[in-house]
């Protein structure tokens, strides 16, 4: 089906002439839809993850009980990565018990490999829309504008195929350190901490304006310079 | 060791952008104590109580919880205190009784025969799921919440909002059996009869500043009723002169309008000797015990 596409095109969906290969089959199919996909459902989830709780009103009482702040953060952030985690793993199964019967060679612990780089954009997009939501009035307006930036990047990364310009700027997002297919031949751990460690600085900040933020008893904030400021 | 005080706030102030909740609320509950708090709406009580559980953060002032820090000690101080929101959300895609559970699990376990007791006294179904309640069966959820675990103390904000009146009654002796076992109780309300009910001493908060500390007994002595009199004939001129707690008469015909300050025995012998056909008084609502009372002195 994409063979039949016009080369403009194929470009956007990655290297043709690696399609046959395992790394170009996964680059394609994988590498790019699922980072989007279900970076959309992160991205949801993580700017719901408190602020979501706090519009419905339950974090009131659930803060009341002898739960910290930090626990609470922390805990939530886990369960989503975990959730992430297993959303991917069970892709992987698939590729797993299909895998004896295609004539690619690779092992299924090199494709289970090559999630990581995808579990760690997510994690870094998620960790985005969590700090989103604690800047911003509303879990939806993080959730929107982090899902935004992601379909923005990926875009990006499509077209930068095509133009030399766009592959600069290209380079100065996240999905330059993103190593697509090829992260099932030899996986990059460099780019790959650049993520996670990118992530953990978001997360942490977002952390800190978590633990001195006033918890709300329902309904969203309004926008104000004064409540960015108090956040 | 002398215990601490349930309760020491000081100088507690508090705003939202640039509406000052709280202006230094200064306030001090002892061990054991059935503490009313009472206040118009708007008065700054859930500011207050919220940040005794360091839900939200004061801009200032200081305030002690069973001896601690709420802000450095968050999570000892609410493993020691239950507490009823003012405006209660709880998930509701779930039954009572699984909420109750998980709030349980956050305290490590509570007994359930006493969650149980507390159900079955307020009339609570446990299956029945959090979305298809009333507001007062919410409110129930939230009462048997707060107090299921038995805490050393109990920071409830309106506990009776939503209930019916014998609901009320139930929730009353609650409080007062947590406290006949040890616990303080301290609750907020804007309904003066019911903190006269319940409460040995009550603090009045108005914009953001306790307005005084007083036996709740005194709130009745001070507070202005209306007595509305309906007589077969016009009383004579004259006939209340002498009476000296009731003014403010309006008289149209046989009907009569009095204000009455304090007891109204005075009223009532003096009405005694004319035809009395009906005879009604009005309680009047906290707002005009402050204009009647805070705004004269
Ligand atoms: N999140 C908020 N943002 C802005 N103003 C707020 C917020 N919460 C409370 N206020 C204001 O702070 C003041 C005190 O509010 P608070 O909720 O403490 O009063 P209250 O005594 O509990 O009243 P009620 O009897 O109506 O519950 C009010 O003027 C209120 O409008
Ligand atoms: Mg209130």
């Amino acid at each position: 089906m994409l063979a039949s596409y016009p080369p403009a095109l194929m470009a956007f969906f990655g290297d043709v002439m690696t399609m046959n290969t395992p790394q170009g089959y996964f680059g394609v199919y994988y590498a790019s839809y699922m980072p989007l996909i279900v970076g959309i459902f992160v991205c949801s989830a993580a700017a719901g993850l408190l602020a979501g709780d706090e519009e419905r009103g339950t974090l009131d009482l659930a803060l009341a009980h002898p739960v910290g702040r930090t626990a609470l953060f922390w805990g939530r952030w886990l369960a989503l990565m975990v959730a992430t985690g297993l959303i991917l793993l069970l892709a992987w199964l698939g590729w797993a018990v299909t895998l004896p019967f295609t004539d690619f060679d690779v092992s299924a612990v090199n494709l289970l490999l090559g999630y990581l780089p995808m579990w760690a954009m997510l994690g870094l997009f998620g960790a985005l829309a969590l700090l989103l939501s604690m800047v911003l009035p509303s879990a939806r307006l993080a959730a929107t504008t982090a899902g935004a930036l992601l379909v923005g990047n990926w875009l990006l990364s499509g077209l930068a195929a095509l133009n030399d310009n766009l592959q600069l700027a290209l380079d100065l997002t996240p999905w330059a350190l993103f190593q697509g297919g090829e992260a099932i031949v030899a996986l990059a751990w460099g780019p790959l901490l650049a993520l996670k460690g990118s992530a953990v600085a978001l997360l942490a900040l977002a952390w800190w304006l978590f633990l001195r933020r006033d918890i709300r008893v329902g309904g969203e904030r309004s926008w104000s310079l004064r409540g960015l400021r108090r956040a | 060791m002398a215990t601490q005080p349930a309760l020491s706030i000081h100088g507690l102030t508090k705003a939202y952008g640039n509406v000052a909740a709280l202006r230094g609320v200064d306030l001090e509950v002892g061990r054991g104590e059935l503490f009313g708090f009472l206040g118009p709406n708007g008065a700054g009580k859930t500011t207050t109580i919220r940040c005794l559980l360091d839900l939200i953060r004061p801009d200032g002032g200081q305030a002690r919880v069973l001896g601690l820090d709420p802000r450095a000690d968050a999570v000892a101080v609410r493993a020691r205190v239950g507490y009823l929101p003012g405006e209660l959300s709880i998930e509701p895609n779930q039954t009572a009784e699984r909420a109750l559970r998980y709030f349980a699990q956050l305290r490590g376990g509570v007994e359930w025969a006493f969650v149980r007791e507390l159900a079955g006294r307020l009339q609570l179904d446990l299956r029945a799921p959090i979305k298809n309640m009333s507001k007062g069966n919410k409110q129930k959820v939230g009462v048997v919440q707060a107090l299921m675990a038995r805490p050393e103390l109990l920071l409830l904000d309106e506990p009776t909002s939503g209930l019916d009146p014998l609901m009320q009654q139930e929730v009353y002796r609650l409080l007062g059996e947590a406290q006949a076992g040890g616990a303080t109780v301290f609750f907020s309300s804007h309904i003066i009869s019911e903190v006269e009910a319940i409460a040995e001493r009550v603090a009045i908060i108005r914009d953001g500043r306790i307005a005084e500390t007083l036996d709740p007994h005194d709130l009745l002595r001070r507070s202005v009723r209306r007595v509305r009199v309906r007589l077969r004939e016009p009383l004579p001129e004259g006939a209340l002169v002498g009476v000296l707690n009731a003014t403010d008469i309006q008289r149209d015909g046989a009907n009569l309008l009095v204000q009455v300050e304090g007891e109204m025995d005075a009223l009532i012998k003096a009405l005694a000797a004319y035809p009395v056909i009906d005879l009604e008084t009005e309680r009047p609502t906290l707002e005009e015990v402050f204009l009647t009372h805070y705004v004269e002195n």
